[in-house]
């Protein structure tokens, strides 16, 4: 992560051997990074459709693109095939086909309902429910699965668009100064004063928000925070020598800024982009826990977490998905220290 | 649940009557206490066209009901005090005006009669404070003799200076109520005073005519306990003044904040009228403020609690286990009732271009797997609803199926609707346009329903997509006809369907109309006029038939599930008749009155106090009696 957003000098190299150093915020990272490429590939793993069916010897591949109708496999349905029913058909009839299943064969839609047990149903190796299911029947691995591909997808773009608002706005304050700064400054503060979640709930009961409804609300209330770190910063080195020697030398401001100034800021944002992924998550998080976020049946960790506490007496909801964000958060939180310990110039100073 | 949804109209039915005000003819025998206050009212203002006669009209014909069975239990024991609890204290004790439209109103309202009620089996008029009743000529009038034993609490008879008070006083504008002053003015048109105990009530329209009872038909406002009151201060001096009333019980203890009991009167005028024999038994009822539903359950399985709803899957199932009731403490009863339905359905917007096609409605009704629902989430506690609407007796049509799921019918339809092809998530495809619709619902406990539909659905090749929003935004989006599918459940009460606010052509394609589904279709709006004018029973039912036939052969509405039930828990010692309850009982444990408004069904259980020693007794030694766990289904529909 941090080392393809830096050129490899020396300096780079000694932050990457500090941040090695920290085990464990450089095992939390591998951790993450692992996380991140199983959810990526999720469908391989945690998908009602099979991996490889052959029938009559031809092999067939559903996980991506269109779906195969039921007849496909001489079933008497045209709607999408169900993969386990067709592994226990083949097996039983025993004329060398067979269907490969994904570990977790369940997908996060389906509602996986048995005659005469209500759900949610306990956790059971033999079902293949490994965390039980939700109230509606639906496989818990799934939701946490693709509700933590959401979410963090959601946190890395929301982390995006605040940073690139943020540092445009927060630089050109430190910058230029003078009015823009005080107007943006004024600006800022009423927008901190706004309540956002006040506003998410005003917009969600009037519109079903979206992903990038969501996105754009919180955009809207959310890059104001990165400016006051990078007026500062900007500030700060606009006047040290190695800027006045450029504009000496003749450099536009855009230079002057892109150039010189945003490097060696650099340590000042990625320190931020840990902590902004975990408030990101948070965030989406307790919107959906309150029901003003994504709308159902989105696959998502604030939904669960609110069925959970309303269905105590069956732990493996709230459970999961509270042992799941504590996980996340907690490696995320490891990672951002680590890189903050890293990027600090003064080798011996101890963060509590 | 439906009884206690029943609240503002039958309250106002609770509330009816009216009566007229007297003119040059009227006070030759003014009782005593009225004269005290003001001998004569001035007449009723009314509109041009209106007014009822100054004589009574001849040739009226006097109807009375005498001769319906009885339906309380001759083993009901008097006295012992019933406790139940309240979520909220109220914010006064009046009637109406400000803040009276609280958790309280009903047991203020119910214990204020009406002129008749409804028999809670046979669903026919029965006197309550009338003795007998008639119908004008102009077929929007009607006629009530008093009971001359009505008294109120207070010892003063029952007049009908009161019901032509009762109409001046909700005009007023010092009691602050516009809905009422409203409804008194444009609803109720005159009221009129012939003798002591007659008066005349005219409404706005011509109605059938045992309904006019329920349309028109008000309680009297006791006269002399509110003119001498009615300044521009009523609404702060009435707060907590207890107000006369004519029914068993009266407020006798106000614990501000925390309780308020009442008691029933020892000389109830009433007490030995056919219909009121053996019915509200407890000497008192004492409504305890707990403001948390789960912390009330708790003090029910205490014992602090006489009675316990449970109707809901999570009670009944999950909470309502234990030693109390498997040693037999606690009953449990499940009774099935007949009382209209709440429309509960899918309204499908044919403003829609895709839901305008009949065979997509059609083909989407057949794609919706409500058995599922039923059989899972909802833990097989629901029914299906087979029509728009339900519960009203012969007006129901009963051959009418609700479309069921069948996946090839669906299909079928769909594919003649020229949905033929599946894109690649398996979802129809016309012309580039997916067979993609907007579900628009308010309730979030009703998502568990919806995905397990929406999943199901696909099958057919059909997406659903949930709009769940707050359930007042989602009202509106369906008033202002935004939705494509509106998932939402209309009260239901009275004595018949209603179809003309949900599918006359007049309030179809605008906004702030009932018609969800924007249906319009001139052979129905004939029929619906010929319903609504109709004062013939024969044709009305008829009339209904066809109605509720038409809407199923339309398709603009895919109905949904009922709860026909009640499901209660009670300590041992409350005791019900053998039958526990009518056939439009709404809840078990009413100390009162009144179900959907108009039903006369209350009261009927009693509290044993031999049979509560002996529960307490055997508590104390830790012996278990036989449990209880009663269901009745005799009003259960086939």
């Amino acid at each position: 992560m941090i080392g393809t957003t830096l050129a490899p000098n020396p300096l780079t190299l000694k932050q990457w051997q500090r941040f090695k150093s920290i085990r464990r915020g450089y095992w939390s990272a591998i951790a993450l990074g692992v996380a991140l490429l199983l959810s990526a590939g999720a469908e391989l793993l945690v998908n009602s459709r099979a991996l490889v069916v052959s029938y009559q010897g031809e092999w067939h591949f559903p996980t991506y693109g269109d779906f195969i109708p039921g007849r496909t496999f001489g079933l008497d349905y045209d709607y999408e095939t169900n993969y386990r029913d067709l592994k226990r058909t083949f097996s039983t009839r025993g004329a060398g086909d067979w269907v490969l299943m994904p570990p977790v064969p369940y997908d996060a839609f389906e509602n996986d309902l048995k005659a005469g047990v209500y759900p949610p149903y306990a956790p059971s190796v033999a079902s293949r429910h490994f965390l039980g299911t939700d109230t509606t029947g639906r496989d818990i691995v799934a939701r946490l699965v693709y509700g933590f591909r959401l979410a963090f997808a959601f946190a890395a773009i929301l982390l995006a668009c605040n940073f690139a608002i943020g540092i445009a706005i927060g630089c050109a304050m430190g910058f230029w100064g003078g009015a823009f700064d005080l107007l943006f400054q004024r600006v800022i503060e009423i927008l901190n004063n706004v309540p956002f979640l006040y506003v998410i709930m005003i917009v969600a009961s009037v519109i079903v928000p979206g992903f990038w409804t969501l996105m754009a609300v919180m955009v809207f209330f959310g890059w104001t925070g990165m400016t006051w770190y990078m007026r500062t910063s900007t500030y700060k080195e606009k006047s040290r020598e190695y800027v006045l020697a450029v504009r000496a030398l003749g450099a536009s401001s855009k230079r002057q800024i892109a150039s010189h100034i945003i490097p060696n800021t650099i340590s000042v944002i990625v320190t931020f982009i840990p902590f902004s992924i975990a408030s990101g998550i948070t965030a989406l998080t307790a919107i959906d826990y309150l029901g003003f976020g994504l709308p159902p049946p989105t696959p998502s960790w604030g939904e669960l977490l609110s069925q959970g506490t309303r269905h105590l007496w069956s732990p493996w909801i709230g459970g999961s998905v509270v042992v799941a964000m504590v996980l996340v958060l907690l490696m995320v939180t490891y990672v951002g220290e680590a890189v903050r310990e890293a990027f600090d110039p003064k080798q011996f100073t101890y963060y509590e | 649940m439906q009884t206690a949804s029943s609240g503002y109209k039958a309250t106002l039915v609770a509330g009816l009557v009216a009566l007229a005000a007297c003119q040059g003819e009227v006070e030759e025998e003014a009782p005593a206490e009225a004269a005290a206050v003001a001998t004569e009212l001035p007449p009723i203002e009314v509109a041009e066209g209106d007014g009822l006669p100054a004589l009574l009209p001849a040739g009226l014909v006097w109807e009375t009901n005498d001769t319906d069975p009885t339906f309380a239990s001759p083993e009901a024991k008097r006295g012992g005090t019933f406790r139940t609890s309240i979520l909220s204290f109220p914010l006064t004790i009046r009637r109406v005006g400000p803040d009276s439209n609280g958790s309280f109103a009903g047991p203020l309202r119910y214990n204020q009669l009406s002129p008749v009620t409804f028999h809670p089996n046979t669903r026919r008029p029965i006197p309550s404070l009338a003795t007998h009743w008639a119908y004008g000529p102009d077929g929007r009038s009607l006629y009530y003799r008093l009971n001359p034993k009505a008294r109120w609490s207070d010892g003063v008879p029952v007049t009908a200076d009161d019901f032509v008070f009762a109409v001046k006083f909700m005009r007023s504008k010092e009691i602050v109520a516009p809905w009422y002053s409203n409804y008194y003015t444009e609803r109720i048109r005159d009221a009129k005073r012939y003798d002591d105990h007659t008066i005349g009530i005219q409404g706005a329209d011509p109605k059938p005519l045992p309904e006019m009872h329920y349309e028109y038909a008000f309680g009297p406002v006791p006269r002399h306990f509110h003119e001498p009151r009615l300044t521009t201060d009523w609404v702060q001096a009435t707060n907590w003044e207890i107000e006369p009333n004519t029914g068993p019980y009266q407020i006798s203890e106000i614990d501000k904040g925390k309780a308020i009991e009442m008691s029933r009167k020892a000389d109830w005028w009433a007490n030995d009228e056919r219909y009121a024999r053996h019915r509200f038994n407890p000497d008192k009822i004492r409504y305890r403020v707990i403001r948390d539903i789960n912390v009330a359950y708790q003090h029910f399985v205490k014992g602090e609690l006489d009675t316990f709803g449970l109707v809901l899957p999570l009670y009944w199932h999950e909470k309502a286990k234990g030693a109390e009731y498997d040693a037999g403490y606690i009953a449990k009863y499940w009774f099935y009732n007949d009382l209209p339905v709440p429309s509960a359905g899918m309204y499908l917007n044919t403003e829609n271009p895709i839901l305008a096609d009949a065979r997509v409605r059609f083909g989407l009704a057949h794609a919706m797997n409500f058995d599922r629902v039923i059989e899972t989430v909802l833990r097989g506690d629901y029914d299906r609803l087979p029509t728009f609407q339900l519960g009203f007796g012969d007006y129901d049509n009963r051959s009418i199926r609700a479309r069921e799921f069948d996946i090839d019918k669906a299909n079928a339809y769909f594919d003649d609707a020229g949905f033929a092809e599946r894109g690649g998530d398996g979802i129809r495809v016309r012309d580039g346009q997916r067979l993609s619709l907007r579900v628009t619902y308010g309730a979030p406990h009703h998502t568990e329903r919806l995905v397990i539909l929406r999943e199901e659905a696909r099958k057919a090749g059909v997406e659903l997509k949930l709009q769940l929003l707050d359930g007042s935004s989602a009202f509106k989006t369906m008033q202002e006809k935004k939705h494509e599918i509106a998932w939402m459940s209309w009260s239901s009460q009275g004595l018949s369907p209603r179809y003309w606010e949900h599918f006359h052509s007049a309030n179809a394609g605008k906004p702030q109309t009932n018609n969800l589904a924007n249906h319009a279709n001139p052979e129905m709006d004939d029929l619906i006029m010929s319903f609504r004018a109709s004062s013939d029973l024969e044709e009305r039912i008829a009339l209904a038939h066809r109605l509720e036939q038409m809407v199923h052969d339309a398709g603009v509405v895919i109905p949904t599930f009922q709860v026909p039930y009640t499901r209660e828990g009670a300590w041992r010692w409350v005791k019900l008749p053998e039958w526990l309850g009518t056939r439009t009982t709404g809840a078990l444990f009413n100390p009162h009155r009144l179900s959907a408004g108009i039903f006369s069904s209350g009261g009927l259980f009693w509290i044993d106090e031999a049979e509560k020693e002996r529960t307490l007794k055997a508590m104390d030694e830790g012996a278990a009696l036989e449990p209880i766990t009663a269901m009745n289904t005799d009003y259960r529909a086939e």
